[in-house]
């Protein structure tokens, strides 16, 4: 159990969710209502599960929000749920997987534009060149191993270079596992292009 | 066709199945392979502190579904797979447990109580020969529960269900997993409706598909695989990244303890563990069959009734076979009995069966229920042989398991010294790399995300995650049978409250809420390895 205050928080939170899909979400974003009748044969529509789903959402809310005001003080078991020590973690790794994933996207395509001409002499695009090495591999390589390695040292709290070694041979092993036996089988981010 | 040339029809689609190559002439089963690689890497992963089963199924699945394709041939390798991955991890958990006091996967938590103090006394070898022993009897006690339960219940269940009860039963079922996983019921509940209502977006059998807000994003729904991993796989990751983040500093170095004692097993010895062995197997087994309870509260259950039964010399806790072989019975026998709401209801009651579920459900051609029992004889039922040829995966794992398995896991102890750190970001990379390789796109990776950040607050805000998973995978199920028993009660809006078996599992649904509402189960053990 978490604290009185949090539970509390959570019950409310859970109850607004429900009265939002019964009240806003599902009336709005469905096509049939929970029964239709269509030329006189009467069946189950569209909002009818998430209707019940939502109001079931909101009813155990509520009971959980009065469970609570009724429970003691003295209850209480658990720490806060969220700290300032948790939203800092979340924010540094929210920012470092984007940078990453960002680093997977574009690091092919880039290098493509820079260096990468077409068989006649003029640009060529990713698409074209996507199936041929270094391009293939090259967002995965340097956003796979970035982010292997900028993850494990920031839960380490320091850079350290066995952690580079490691990071390396990660990315080399699923590169092994994933696209060497398989032609028919695409790392990330080549389906995209 | 009869029940015989059935069992044996699987037993062939197992045997005779499609050729992964030939020796001297003789085709080796591309089924049997993947049984065998899946055992073998679930040893190894059900050894490595942090990861176990459900994380090899969970990214293996994608991948294996990419390799083998949407045929009725993938079948019986992904699912052989899987149900190897499974049996594997749970002999595999008992090895840190015994050797390093490390449980690698939380079932073998209650192992380390006898499995440690072994190693203290020198005796690791012989702590691990009785683990190996108990968990293959428990395993393959259970599996035999299930391959004569399963069928039986599930040409019940067919007889006498109609829709209305088979809606009211999946009810039943989502309602006593939300209530027994977890500490607060109220809280499954919720996480129960939540899968349920995530699960309606972008379906549904309108041109415009419900809930979508009129993007391309959700129109075609929440990736079913993608979702689950995201939440099971990715939440965990999350979790353990946080919480290694905050104990960094604290991070202690695991001793090697010199073995010089007694580290055999006779004949003897093994005949005098068969009692406690045969009651933690019976333990586990009912125990399994039940969904949503998990091996966590097996282990402790026969732990405890081992314990009454024990008159040896060394208490329990103190490092007796004893202990461990009642431990390792209970948690093993609850792999094969879980698998019998999944094969009979179409249920799944664990992780391990969410997976099997998934794979029979991308793949096609295998609707895990009652359905699959129709012994026709007129006609081939496939969906039948591939439940026999299934069994026979698990005969064919239980059969590594008792010539290799022991051997196997004396051999892994050495994966208790990959350090977490390094280990949990390349699952972080490995869990990306699976989804996008089967959906080749960059927005189920950003699903994948968004559903770990999901998993990871409703860890930090104690909702078990269990009931959120599969509610989510039966919602489909649950509104076609909603559909159907409205339209065949001719839109009687008491159709649920018709038929007395209805009513009956809906009045249990709630009873089950009430009764465990009224106890505070704040033990942790007694919740799911899930959440």
């Amino acid at each position: 159990m978490l604290g009185r205050r949090a539970e509390l928080m959570l019950g409310a939170v859970f109850l607004l969710l429900g009265l939002f899909v019964i009240v806003v979400w599902v009336p709005q974003d469905s096509e049939t209502w929970m029964i239709e009748t269509f030329r006189r044969q009467t069946t189950m529509g569209d909002a009818f599960l998430p209707m019940i789903a939502g109001a079931l959402v909101a009813i155990c809310a509520a009971i959980h929000l009065f469970m609570t005001l009724r429970r003691n003080e003295e209850q209480e078991t658990d720490g806060p749920v969220f700290d300032g020590a948790a939203l800092a973690f979340l924010v540094q790794l929210s920012g470092l997987t984007a940078l990453c994933l960002a680093v997977m996207y574009w690091a092919g395509p880039i290098a493509v534009q820079l260096f990468a001409s077409g068989e006649t002499g003029d640009a060529a695009t990713y698409r074209q060149m996507r199936g041929t090495y270094p391009y293939k591999l090259l967002g995965f390589v340097l956003g796979g191993f970035s982010l292997v390695f900028l993850t494990t040292s920031l839960i380490e709290g320091r850079f350290k270079v066995s952690r580079v070694i490691s990071s390396i041979l990660a990315v080399i092993v699923l590169i092994v596992i994933f696209d060497l036996p398989f032609d028919n089988i695409l790392l990330p981010p080549n389906g995209d292009w | 066709m009869g029940v015989f040339e059935y069992v044996w029809a699987g037993v062939m689609a197992v045997f005779a199945g499609p050729e992964a190559f030939a020796i001297f002439g003789v085709g080796i089963s591309i089924t049997l392979l993947m049984v065998a690689f899946g055992f073998f890497l679930g040893i190894v992963i059900g050894a490595t502190p942090g990861l176990g089963g459900p994380f090899v199924m969970a990214v293996s699945l994608p991948v294996l579904i990419s390799i083998f394709g949407f045929t009725p041939d993938a079948l019986l390798p992904i699912m052989g797979f899987l149900v190897g991955v499974m049996k594997g991890a749970t002999v595999g958990g008992s090895v840190p447990a015994i050797l390093f006091n490390t449980p690698g996967t939380p079932d073998a938590l209650m192992t380390t109580l006898d499995g440690y103090p072994m190693t203290k006394k020198g005796q690791a070898g012989k702590a691990l020969r009785t683990a190996h022993f108990a968990s293959a009897s428990g395993d393959t006690f259970s599996d035999l529960v299930l391959f004569t339960t399963a069928p039986f219940l599930a040409i019940l269940v067919e007889g006498y269900l109609g829709f209305a009860e088979k809606a009211a039963l999946i009810i039943l079922s989502l309602s006593f997993v939300a209530a027994v996983v977890g500490a607060s019921p109220m809280k499954g509940l919720i996480a129960a409706f939540l899968g349920l209502l995530i699960a309606s977006v972008g379906t549904g059998e309108d041109l415009y598909p419900r809930m979508s807000m009129g993007t391309d994003f959700l129109a075609n729904g929440v990736p079913l695989i993608t979702a689950v991993l995201g939440v099971l796989i990715m939440g965990e990751v999350f979790s353990s990244f946080e919480q290694m983040w905050r104990d960094r500093r604290t991070e202690a170095a695991t001793a090697e303890i010199p073995q010089s004692g007694d580290n055999s097993l006779s004949f003897r010895e093994r005949r005098k563990l068969m009692p406690f062995i045969g009651v933690s197997a019976v333990v586990g087994t009912v125990i399994g069959a039940l969904p949503g309870i998990g091996s966590t509260l097996a282990a402790t259950l026969g732990y405890a009734t081992g314990q009454k039964m024990h008159k040896g010399p060394v208490n329990f806790g103190e490092g007796t076979p004893e202990g461990v072989a009642a431990t390792e019975a209970a948690n093993s026998s609850v792999s094969g009995a879980n698998l019998i709401p999944v094969l009979s209801l179409g249920i799944p009651g664990n992780v391990g069966a969410v997976f099997l579920i998934l794979a029979a459900e991308s793949i096609g051609g295998f609707n895990p229920g009652p359905s699959v029992f129709r012994f026709t004889t007129t006609e081939v039922n496939p969906e039948l042989v591939i439940a026999f040829g299934l069994f026979t995966t698990m005969m064919f794992a239980n059969i590594l398991n008792w010539t290799f398995g022991g051997q196997f896991m004396r051999w892994v102890g050495i994966m208790v010294k990959i350090p977490k750190p390094a280990l949990m970001p390349i699952v972080f990379l490995l869990t990306i790399t699976a989804v996008y390789v089967q959906e080749t796109s960059m927005l189920s990776v950003y699903f994948l995300l968004g559903f770990g950040l999901l998993g990871y607050v409703m860890r930090k805000i104690r909702m078990p995650i269990l009931p959120f998973v599969i509610s989510f995978i039966l919602a489909g199920n649950l509104e076609t049978a909603l559909r159907q028993a409205f339209a065949v009660s001719k839109a009687d809006p008491l159709f649920l409250f018709r038929s007395p078996l209805s009513v009956v599992f809906l009045a249990l649904s709630i009873i089950v809420v009430i009764f465990f509402s009224r106890g505070k189960k704040s033990d942790p053990k007694m919740t799911s390895e899930v959440s």
